[in-house]
């Protein structure tokens, strides 16, 4: 009954896209408050904060931490409705009110969304919740007022409470590829008037049970640290804006996702960032940065590095940041902060340098991805 | 305005696992014989728990319906997600070939991704520490997985999305399908959900006073809550064109949809921003609230719930509202698989000619005002047009399909 064959299999791509305007953003990493902090860490490759933020009686796997330091909570967000609220959740909080600080002026929230990505909400809570239903004299003897924390999308509904967000509210669980879908879910809902602006990121938080995880998933390099943090984007259309008189920090110029299967993780890395590349219209040798998202996997780093090659035509760019040196393995995070650490670093080298860069995203399953960006007004 | 996409979107195939039957047309007869499905738990130990009932698939044997990927490798929602889709290709008549050889991919939805799996660790951390945590399952951990299992077990080189909106997120699944498919971004989407039946929720939602005894009664005068339930469902879209040109099935057209959110409370639905998103949800389609012809409900069976979302439908239809049923009086809340089982009700709808049931309905509760209509007992026969699907979640995250029947 499929008469689909007849027609040419081809895997093109479709049109260009009109790009996505960055007009601020708010970064909570091992490297301190705000863009900043993660630019300065990111430039010196130095290591953030390594004390990491556990409970008594806990113990840790024999591996490095990066945490977020001495997290101020009640002054960064009050102290209201605060109390029940997770790490996954403050974490997000800090860096929404970071990015929407750094606005010049409040933007609307009617018609304001949120896009989050995660990969399974904060593990910590909802592990917890479930060994009270072990450890309590009756199982449904838990806390009501925890429960949300359980439910992944908790840290974008809370964003939205505080703000007033009434825009599409959205929550990825896109773990190592979260940062890409996020800016591609973000297009979309802009494109389809869900909302005038977004607020585009990712967050994970530091726990022993993730810790743990890591540590035994053996996924990860002896020396690679476990790490946490949180990024937010105001994204919203490049003409808009412009319109608003809002700085325009970088422009998404492409976002392209794909799946490769066992076995052909690197061609289908490259060819996704091929995709990417023709629909930004930029060529192979107009990139001058890379942002890599696998420092520390074992065996997904030399296939993101050989991906790149392929598609760059042989080279790497004078340019490659590895963010998590500086904020260690922070999972769905880990995206937008290769984001963040690139415009950190832009925002430090200053006018006159006219940077596009990839960045690039894979996962052990089979998902790929790359965003390509280049520098607003960061840069010149 | 929004941009409207420039392709018309079919669905084409169905598939379904849950505890009304597996496969759409099992899953369907069910609901329209009004049969509840819902029965005590298995998957885990119930002592010292009040209430002990929940919608569980309780005879899936994942290596029955899964082809490419080993179900030991996967989590229990994976699996679910993945059988369902695997059915609705079959469904649509396609070969593996057809998607593989096109741009093809996944958008899942669930509320709490491979919960069964983090259970399983849990009770490991519980007897022996973190440290004894099995390598093999933490892999499985990542709702991420939950579209990748798609992807992989159809071999699809497209996208693949899980969206973890809840209890809407199937619906946020299906309708960004529908912009992927419409805007020529892919050739076809499978969209759907899939959630685990697990302690946790069972315990949370029975704290919350929401859980009910042993029946789920929506808009009935003596409901007491929710059944937690579990399953997966995939929706195969594709464009109008290509479906008429090799001759597939089609259930339905998507019409539109839209998504917003309450901004206001974590637990508490708020009617106004629904009936904003059920406004906006027609404008995407271009109907007007006359053209509507049945409402696919939330409908979880709690008071909460049923005042709020007729209020909102009120706010919209006035005082004729469309026939409004909820087949989670059957199946019980599969969370983020919800929305999907709604759409796949929907379509067979429209295809079939029916609107389904509310299981249970003995008095309609009268607070809820005049001219209810849950559509009690069986499936009523009728030739729905155009219908509309109800999904909302915890964070105020509302989202609405409206499919309509393809002439």
């Amino acid at each position: 009954m499929s008469t689909v064959t007849a027609e040419a299999p081809a895997i093109h791509t479709a049109a260009a896209v009109s790009p996505l305007a960055i007009t601020a953003v708010g970064a909570v990493t091992p490297a301190g408050l705000g863009l900043e902090a993660l630019g300065r860490a990111v430039a010196a490759g130095l290591p953030g904060h390594a004390e990491p933020p556990v409970q008594e009686d806990e113990t840790l796997p024999p591996r490095p931490v990066r945490a977020v330091p001495d997290l101020k909570v009640a002054e960064l967000i009050g102290r209201k409705g605060t109390r029940h609220l997770d790490r996954t959740t403050k974490l997000a909080l800090v860096a929404c009110r970071l990015a929407l600080d750094s606005l010049p002026a409040p933007v609307g929230g009617g018609s304001t969304g949120v896009v989050l990505g995660t990969s399974t909400g904060s593990i910590r809570s909802s592990s917890e919740y479930s060994l009270e239903t072990l450890r309590q004299e009756r199982p449904y003897l838990v806390n009501p007022s925890l429960f949300p924390n359980t439910v992944m999308n908790c840290a974008a509904g809370q964003i939205a409470i505080r703000h007033g967000l009434k825009g599409v509210n959205a929550t990825l669980a896109g773990g190592h590829l979260a940062g890409v879908q996020v800016l591609r879910y973000a297009r979309n809902a802009l494109r389809q008037g869900h909302a005038d602006r977004l607020l585009v990121g990712g967050v994970e938080e530091f726990c022993a049970q993730s810790a743990w995880g890591w540590h035994q998933s053996g996924s990860l390099t002896a020396d690679a640290a476990v790490g946490e943090g949180a990024a937010v984007l105001v994204v919203e259309p490049e003409k808009a804006a412009h319109a608003a008189g809002r700085r325009v920090l970088a422009r998404v110029l492409a976002c392209e996702t794909g799946y490769a299967g066992r076995g052909g993780l690197a061609q289908g890395l490259a060819s996704v960032i091929g995709s990417a590349l023709e629909r930004s219209g930029t060529a192979p040798a107009g990139i001058t940065s890379a942002s890599l998202g696998s420092t520390g996997h074992v065996g997904l780093d030399r296939v993101e590095e050989r991906a790149l090659r392929t598609a760059l035509g042989g080279r790497l760019p004078d340019q490659v940041v590895r963010v998590k040196e500086s904020v260690g393995e922070c999972c769905s995070a880990g995206g937008v902060l290769q984001i963040a650490g690139l415009l950190g670093l832009w925002q430090r080298e200053g006018a006159g340098s006219a940077r596009t860069a990839v960045v690039t995203a894979v996962s052990r399953d089979g998902q790929v991805g790359c965003v390509v960006l280049d520098a607003g007004s960061l840069a010149g | 305005m929004p941009e409207s996409g420039t392709r018309r979107v079919v669905v084409t195939g169905l598939g379904a696992v849950s505890s009304a039957g597996i496969g759409a047309a099992e899953f369907t007869a069910s609901i329209r014989e009004g049969l509840r499905s819902t029965s005590p738990i298995a998957s885990f130990d119930t002592t010292g728990f009040p209430h002990v009932h929940a919608g569980e698939v309780h005879d899936f044997d994942p290596a029955e319906w899964l082809r490419r990927i080993e179900p030991g490798r996967w989590g229990r929602s994976s699996q679910f997600a993945a059988s369902a889709a695997r059915l609705a290709v079959a469904d649509a008549g396609l070969q593996e070939n057809d998607l593989a050889g096109s741009r093809a991919g996944s958008v899942m939805g669930t509320t709490s991704g491979e919960s069964a799996v983090i259970e399983q660790l849990v009770a490991q951390w519980a007897s022996d520490g973190l440290k004894s945590l099995d390598a093999g399952r933490v892999a499985a951990v990542p709702a991420g997985r939950i579209a990748a299992a798609v992807n992989s077990e159809l071999g699809l080189n497209g996208e693949a999305l899980t969206l973890a909106t809840a209890c809407s997120a199937s619906n946020y699944a299906l309708g960004y399908a529908y912009d992927m498919v419409a805007g020529g971004e892919a050739d076809y989407m499978l969209a759907g959900g899939a959630d685990s039946v697990n302690r946790w929720a069972h315990a949370g939602f029975y704290r919350l006073g929401a859980l009910a005894e042993e029946v789920c009664r929506p808009f009935d005068a003596n409901r007491s809550g929710i059944l937690t339930a579990e399953g997966g469902v995939a929706l195969l879209l594709e464009p109008y064109d290509r479906a008429v040109a090799r001759g597939a099935r089609i259930y339905a057209e998507v019409l539109g949809y839209s998504v917003n959110c309450d901004a206001e409370h974590m637990v508490h639905p708020d009617p106004t921003s629904i009936a904003a998103c059920i406004r906006a949800a027609h404008r995407s389609a271009g109907v007007t609230p006359e053209q509507i012809d049945y409402i696919c409900a939330h409908g979880t069976g709690t008071r909460t719930n049923d005042a709020t979302e007729v209020a909102a439908a009120r706010e919209v239809f006035g005082d004729r509202i469309p026939p409004i049923s909820s087949i989670k009086s059957m199946i019980g809340h599969t969370m983020g698989a919800a929305s999907g089982f709604g759409a796949l009700i929907c379509c067979q709808a429209l295809y079939e000619g029916f609107l389904p049931p509310t299981a249970g309905v003995e008095d309609i509760d009268p607070g809820l005002g005049p001219g209810v209509d849950p559509v009690p007992g069986t499936a009523r026969p009728a030739r729905p047009e155009v219908v509309q699907n109800h999904g909302f979640a915890f964070g105020g995250n509302n989202a609405i399909t409206v499919l309509g029947r393809v002439a």
